[in-house]
């Protein structure tokens, strides 16, 4: 095994930053999220001379904390308290080295065949199906070793899911996940302290350090800068961790320009820059989420939730419905948020958490949009969505489908979460209610943490941000790596399908710088 | 005359409405950092109307810690967040002053309230038919809940404290120092990577986090 210390790259923390400075550079990616940390590494593995820039500090496993809120606090935007206007819902992005990566369940899903065809036709995309992004899957798979989630770390709760599903006939698999010896610790949401997960932060930004990029990590990107048609570069501010006390100044110039900062934070930039690749004017607009909602069920017997892997077991049998079914664990805090009442029935229902499991459902909803728009001058989002009642009643038919298999695999009750219904359902018989009278957007609790959809991508630049190489319309050598591009909704979780999309971008972008 | 008496009547109505609202707090805690007197007392007292003592999990509200817990919380967040949560303090502290609680003297500032009326008013809010009113509420239990989970003596009680594990020391773990310190603080060296580190699945009835495993409190 090679020395970290002497690979080419460089590594720039906060306390390295002692006064203003320029840097220049092939590529400049901003975001090392998912899809940045793809596009950082291809590019510098082909040779380029990458910078990539990152607003969060690198967190090693001394700084995570087990304490859901202290964790949720410390590794997302806005301490984790997020939510959207309109249609009230919390959402949750990271910020720190890997993005996202770091904090969520690993879960890699392949877009389905049927709606890249959709994004096809909607998009006139012409090799953006299934075949054309399989080798790019197989690549990013490759790097991380994402295979499904064994048997052996599953669980309890994730394998009377896959029972219950059987029983009725609803298809199953284990999930595919970029975890590697996972130890089935369920704490792939506050860091993984097995280091199993290969979140990118442990994975292609090292990756990429060893093919000589620069990483800089605290650093803040305010501003892109043009030139007529082309980008010249970034610039910004070193931010302290967690307080974001500003410090030095910085300014990366650059041949070309990587955003990957997320479907929110990537309009923005481009919003604050001078309204830039905006002749479609849907920088910002078409905001999509996969709103999700949880079913709580209660067994006879302990089913030990504390193990087993977060999100391990997955039913993609309603794909076509609209809804992708999944199994989740996360730090008790969390999950105890979502037990019913307050007082002595409160404490009541924790102790149901040792014999409880918790499945969700997620929303690919076709209707329901929204918009981003700066926050003052304060680089944070102000959202507005509105959840389309035949969205949201394709998410209430799920509450109803997790209640078949919660009973077909042996639950007592359940708790469905559902305003304006009884705390707990006893039988599948009281469960009925839920099919009778789907709940809808008023009486579900949902949350979200997949966005998409904000620089959408259309062959037309009068239709989409970006090309299908995902440079923009407007300008020859900018560039953008993250879900906001997805045209709609991918069906299923969008983070290997934006890491697929940013490794063909990369390798295509390599060629060309 | 009769204006004299009306205005006598609204400044003392005036002065009534204050002294329900702002009087007769406990002297500021200086363990605290950020929570007020006001905040405090708000919180121990609905702390413990959501987790009364005794029942199913012994520990109350303000022995798990609430109170410190949500000071700590407010402190590390920032400004923005830091005045919407002090807003909902402030709102569910005094709301009851415009919506009563059930009784004769519901007519006062929540944390003036029976232990019996604190209860009927967050019941009143849980169940809610407004979904803007159940947010609150539920914006509110969370901020409490969180502080009461920070308790290692609630999650063993609940039975979803986390297992001990080791951590094994990764290209990554060379390259990156601990939030806030230099790089050249990083300890780890190559061959500690070659420390042989269980890969086994975790069992379920296995030892606890040190920092869970049973003991009355932390420091």
């Amino acid at each position: 095994m090679s020395d970290p210390r002497a690979w080419p790259g460089q590594l720039r923390v906060f306390a390295d930053y002692q006064r203003d400075f320029t840097e220049q550079a092939d590529v400049v990616v901003v975001g090392s999220g998912p899809c940045g940390g793809v596009a950082a590494y291809e590019l510098a593995a082909a040779g380029k001379r990458v910078v990539l820039l990152e607003e969060g500090p690198p967190f090693t496993p001394a700084d995570f904390t087990i304490d859901g809120a202290l964790s949720m606090s410390r590794t997302m935007r806005e301490g984790g308290l997020r939510f959207t206007g309109g249609y009230v819902m919390p959402t949750m992005q990271a910020m720190a080295l890997g993005g996202g990566s770091l904090v969520n369940s690993a879960m890699c899903a392949r877009c389905p065949e049927f709606r890249l065809d959709e994004w096809s036709a909607a998009s006139d995309l012409a090799r953006t199906r299934r075949k054309d992004l399989e080798p790019h899957y197989d690549a990013v798979a490759e790097f991380l070793g994402i295979a499904p989630t064994p048997d052996a770390v599953q669980g309890r709760r994730n394998l009377l899911f896959r029972d219950g599903c059987k029983a009725l006939g609803y298809s199953s698999e284990p999930a595919a996940r970029n975890v590697v010896g996972c130890r089935g610790s369920g704490e792939c949401f506050t860091g993984c302290r097995a280091r199993a997960k290969q979140s990118i932060d442990i994975s292609y930004v090292p990756g990429a350090l060893r093919h000589g990029a620069r990483v800089l990590t605290s650093a803040q990107v305010q501003q892109i800068h043009v030139s007529g048609r082309r980008a010249t570069g970034v610039s910004g501010q070193v931010v302290a961790p967690f307080g974001g006390r500003p410090a030095a100044r910085f300014r990366v110039d650059a041949k070309a320009v990587v955003l990957a900062a997320g479907a929110l934070a990537t309009p923005i930039l481009l919003q604050r820059s001078g309204n830039l690749a905006n002749t479609s004017k849907l920088v910002g607009e078409k905001l999509q989420f996969h709103p999700g909602t949880s079913v709580v069920g209660v067994f006879p017997d302990p089913v030990e939730p504390v193990f087993g892997a977060t999100q391990g077991y997955q039913s993609l049998h309603f794909l076509r419905e609209g809804f992708k079914l999944e199994t989740l664990w996360g730090p008790p805090v969390v999950l105890a948020v979502r037990m019913p009442g307050f007082g002595h029935e409160f404490k009541r229902h924790l102790l149901d958490l040792r014999h409880a499991a918790v499945w969700d459902a997620i929303a690919s909803c076709r209707s329901s949009f929204g918009r981003v728009r700066e926050r003052g001058r304060s680089l944070q989002p102000s959202m507005t969505w509105r959840f389309h009642p035949d969205d949201a009643a394709v998410l209430g038919r799920s509450v109803w489908v997790l209640a078949e298999i919660f009973f077909a695999a042996g639950a007592r009750k359940i708790l469905p979460g559902v305003a304006g219904l009884p705390d707990e359902l006893g039988s599948l018989a009281e469960a009925e209610v839920l099919r009778r009278r789907v709940p809808g957007a008023k009486e579900l609790v949902c949350a979200s943490t997949h966005v998409f959809g904000t620089t959408r991508m259309h062959a037309d630049a009068r239709r989409g941000v970006v090309d299908e190489e995902l440079r923009a319309h407007d300008l020859d050598n900018l560039y953008v790596v993250d879900t906001g591009v997805f045209p709609m909704s991918p069906a299923v979780n969008p983070m290997f399908t934006g890491m697929a999309l940013a490794h063909r971008a990369a390798r295509e972008l390599a060629r060309r710088v | 005359m009769g204006l004299g008496i009306l205005l006598a009547a609204a400044l003392g109505t005036a002065l009534w409405a204050a002294l329900r609202a702002l009087a007769g707090y406990p002297p500021r805690d200086p363990a605290l950092i950020v929570l007020s007197p006001r905040e405090a007392a708000f919180v121990t007292a609905v702390a413990d109307a959501a987790f009364p003592p005794g029942g199913a999990i012994p520990t109350s509200g303000s022995e798990a810690g609430i109170p410190r817990h949500l000071d700590r919380y407010l402190a590390a967040q920032g400004s923005r967040n830091r005045r919407l949560m002090r807003l909902l303090l402030a709102f569910f502290e005094h709301a009851t002053l415009l919506f009563p609680a059930p009784g004769a003297s519901g007519f006062r500032r929540f944390s003036a309230l029976t232990p019996a009326q604190r209860v009927a008013v967050l019941e009143a809010w849980s169940r809610s038919s407004l979904r803007v009113r159940r947010i609150v509420f539920t914006s509110l239990r969370t901020l409490l809940t969180m502080g009461y989970f920070e308790s290692p003596a609630v999650l063993r009680a609940t039975g979803v404290a986390p297992l001990a594990m080791e951590t094994p020391v990764v290209d990554a773990d060379l390259l990156y120092p601990r939030i806030g310190a230099a790089r050249d603080t990083i300890r780890w060296r190559p061959e500690d990577r070659e420390r042989p580190v269980s890969r086994a699945p975790l069992d379920p009835h296995g030892p606890l986090h040190p920092d869970y495993a049973a003991r009355e409190s932390r420091p």
